[in-house]
């Protein structure tokens, strides 16, 4: 009797099972995927919740706050753009389900700005958007190896490499700090190798190098750090970590009163973010700090104005800051490549475009872009300057003065790229 | 009473894997996905239900266990070109042994002292492979368990691969774990759950029993942890937060942590939640902040629920509702 009712049990839960799965399984679409007559889809996935997402949060109501600009002046020959937006926690497991969400429930055109490196990675790898012909536009990791277009053939970059970061730092070092002694706090992974192996080919020596496991920052831990920086007699100390290293960092050495040369990586240097975390001003005063786009208090700035303008009307009290800068930024990029796709985009369109004509999108960069039809490089370096007395970075004499380079063995160079204007009412062309 | 109660038939998994089979080929791919998902954390929760449930013994530790299974799979996958079946096997036996050792030390804690200990290596273990370049750093080890078989058609996807090895991976598992749960190793467990000394005096070694027990489940977890990475085709630290410990916890208690047979619904309600956290959201239209936070919310909401009114969990509170039906039956008709 009861080996009976646990069959039936399961010959109902079976059926249900069946019934429930098929009635929500969705018919396939005729045209390309994710855009309509009226609207075009785009999904993205970041950390809005837990510890990684400071700051970055602010990225998706950022591109939002473009996107909802562009649609109130036409959108895309008249279609609107949609954003999704998914919580991945910063956990490569959750970042590929949220994809695959995404991809195969709400049907997106392409991906946009997906961050982190191994999030990203895990993605290819077990969603493989490249096998799917989806799009991947502008990942928001430092990590070189997605500029690859033969490995990812779907993925386009847009930040500047930690190596061209590490080899531009480098080649500063060379030219103001000869014969100083030299001290390199860096994380103890992939993100760090990729700085040693930039500031090897720049041919920096350094009298102290500080690794530390990513997770163990703490205003203890850099209490030790400023020890061994202490005793190898550091003049400069370069600071190539995540925020929350320069925050610890910062935060105790102005208790320490320990005031060396600071040199602040771009990852962990937004000044905005650290003065809100309560680094002092004064701590970043003529530190050096380094970017690819211009300063975010620059209000000379066209870019700048015109971004800040649109993001302080669509997220009220929200401060303008570097991630926010970015994700416009790249929302605007978008813009551009989805008008340069064609009356009717497709996903090939969309990437052929950037193949083609990503080089000359209009951005608010100092430097210039590096896509063609072989090369997935986004932004190729970065611009130079000082903490102000106000802990903003400003640049040195009041110009910009930006260098560009590459990911491998290439020079760096004093750039001399021209940003175009603005296109008008900062809409794409 | 009856023959069932003694020994668990291998026809019920059959049939099971015969309706999932089906049901692979009828929903779209996410569903497929999903379906992947629900058979590792099937896997991962059972390992909880079997230590913590069966055992006594309250471990925070199982993600980091997971990435030992998971790492030993990639690696032995990539370094030393064994082939991916096998990969899965040298998973297994790794945390296997990682948990004998654990287990060692384990069975001298208890309690909250336990928790502690596992919940240390639950944070430290994953970042651990930042210490050694042939387990890729932050970035990790690409884990591919390669394209289905040609002869299964063009129209295989990747995902229906997935499923099915994950599937007879977890039906295999459940079923051997059953088998193991109504063997003399499961009493002895559940005798020294219940009553250590009294489990002693009867001649039990628990020392001995609960280091089995620990062993046992760290390879079940770290089969669930090869099969996490096969689904999301990477090894990396971050795929095995803290979070992921809690989450699988949260799970075995939904299932009810003391028996076998909930352990879908925890797994299910797991992979479930955000979606419906999802759809309820879209549906109100509400903020970011709400969307994003409503899936733990739910949990959580669920969790209190579930201690407060089923505590046993859904499937031991019906047995036990049945039981007690039976019992009134039976003296009524006396």
């Amino acid at each position: 009797m009861k080996a009976m009712n646990r069959r039936k049990l399961i010959t109902a839960s079976a059926v249900l099972a069946i019934v429930g799965l098929a009635a929500t399984a969705i018919p396939a679409q005729a045209a390309e995927v994710g855009v309509s007559s009226t609207q075009i889809k785009l999904g993205m996935t970041l950390p809005m919740t837990g510890t990684a997402s400071l700051g970055y949060n602010k990225i998706p109501g950022a591109a939002k706050a473009y996107f909802d600009y562009l649609n109130a002046n036409g959108g895309i020959y008249g279609r609107k753009i949609t954003l999704v937006v998914k919580d991945d926690r910063y956990v490569p497991t959750e970042a590929v389900s949220k994809t695959n969400e995404l991809i195969l429930k709400d049907k997106v055109m392409a991906l946009m700005a997906p961050l982190g490196t191994a999030n990203v990675k895990a993605v290819a790898s077990s969603v493989n958007p490249a096998r799917r012909g989806v799009p991947v536009l502008f990942v928001n990791t430092g990590f070189s190896g997605f500029a690859d277009a033969k490995k990812y053939p779907t993925t386009y970059a847009v930040l500047p490499s930690y190596v061209m970061e590490a080899k531009i730092m480098g080649q500063y070092i060379n030219e103001n700090f000869a014969g100083k002694k030299i001290g390199l706090l860096y994380q103890d992974d992939d993100f760090g190798s990729d700085a040693l192996a930039g500031f090897k080919t720049a041919g920096t020596k350094f009298a102290v190098t500080v690794p530390y496991a990513s997770g163990s920052q703490a205003a203890a831990t850099a209490a030790g750090w400023i020890t061994k920086f202490k005793a190898a007699e550091a003049d400069v100390v370069i600071l190539f970590g995540v925020t929350s290293a320069s925050l610890y960092m910062l935060a105790t050495a102005a208790q320490l009163k320990y005031a060396p040369q600071w040199m602040i990586g771009s990852v962990g240097g937004d000044a905005t973010t650290l003065k809100l975390a309560g680094v002092p001003a004064g701590v970043l005063y003529n530190a050096i700090g380094f970017s690819p786009v211009p300063a975010t208090t620059d209000m000379k700035d066209e870019y700048v104005k015109f971004f800040s303008d649109i993001y302080a009307k669509a997220v009220p009290g929200s401060a303008f800051d570097l991630n926010v800068l970015l994700g416009m930024n790249s929302a605007f990029m978008t813009a551009q490549a989805l008008k340069a796709a064609g009356q009717n985009p497709t996903r090939k369109s969309l990437m052929a475009a950037i193949d083609s004509k990503g080089a000359t999108f209009a951005n608010s960069a100092l430097v210039p872009l590096g896509y063609s039809a072989t090369s997935h490089v986004g932004l190729t370096g970065y611009w130079v300057g000082k903490f102000s007395p106000t802990g903003d970075l400003a640049p040195i004499g009041g110009t910009y003065v930006a260098y560009t380079t590459d990911s491998g063995s290439g020079a760096v160079v004093k750039s001399t790229y021209k940003r175009p204007a603005m296109p008008a009412k900062g809409l794409p062309n | 009473m009856h023959k069932r109660h003694n020994s668990s038939h291998i026809i019920p998994f059959i049939l099971g894997g015969v309706v999932l089979y089906f049901i692979s080929g009828m929903v779209d791919e996410l569903r497929v996905y999903q379906g992947a998902s629900i058979a590792v954390y099937v896997v991962a929760i059972s390992s909880i239900i079997l230590l913590t449930g069966y055992s006594g013994q309250v471990s925070l530790g199982n993600g980091a266990l997971m990435a030992v299974g998971a790492y030993a799979a990639a690696v032995s996958h990539i370094s030393w070109h064994i082939p991916i079946i096998l990969s899965f096997f040298v998973a297994v036996l790794v945390a296997a042994l990682a948990g004998a050792l654990l287990g060692a030390a384990a069975a001298r804690l208890s309690g909250p002292y336990l928790a502690g200990t596992t919940l240390a290596l639950a944070i430290g273990l994953p970042s651990l492979a930042n210490q050694f370049s042939i387990l890729g750093g932050e970035q990790g080890l690409l884990f591919d368990v390669g394209f289905p078989p040609l002869s299964l058609g063009e129209n295989f996807t990747q995902y229906k691969w997935f499923f099915w090895i994950a599937a007879l991976a977890a039906l295999i598992m459940m079923w051997l774990l059953q088998n193991i749960l109504q063997s003399r190793y499961g009493r002895t467990w559940r005798a020294g759950r219940g009553n250590e000394v009294a489990a002693q005096l009867a001649g039990i070694n628990t020392g001995r029993s609960k280091i089995l027990a620990f062993t046992l489940s760290a390879g079940l977890a770290g089969l669930a942890g090869a099969m996490l990475s096969m689904t999301i085709g990477t090894v990396s630290p971050s795929a095995f937060p803290l979070a992921l410990s809690f989450s699988l916890m949260t799970g075995a208690v939904l299932s009810g942590i003391t028996t076998l047979g909930g352990v879908i619904i925890g797994a299910v309600v797991l992979v479930a939640i955000p979606e419906i956290a999802d759809v309820v959201a879209h549906r109100l239209g509400s903020s970011e902040s709400v969307t994003t936070n409503l899936p733990g919310l739910i949990v959580s909401g669920l969790l209190i629920l579930t201690v407060l009114f089923v505590p046993n969990g859904p499937v031991e509170q019906h047995r036990a509702r049945k039981a007690r039906h039976e019992a009134e039956h039976n003296s009524s008709k006396k």
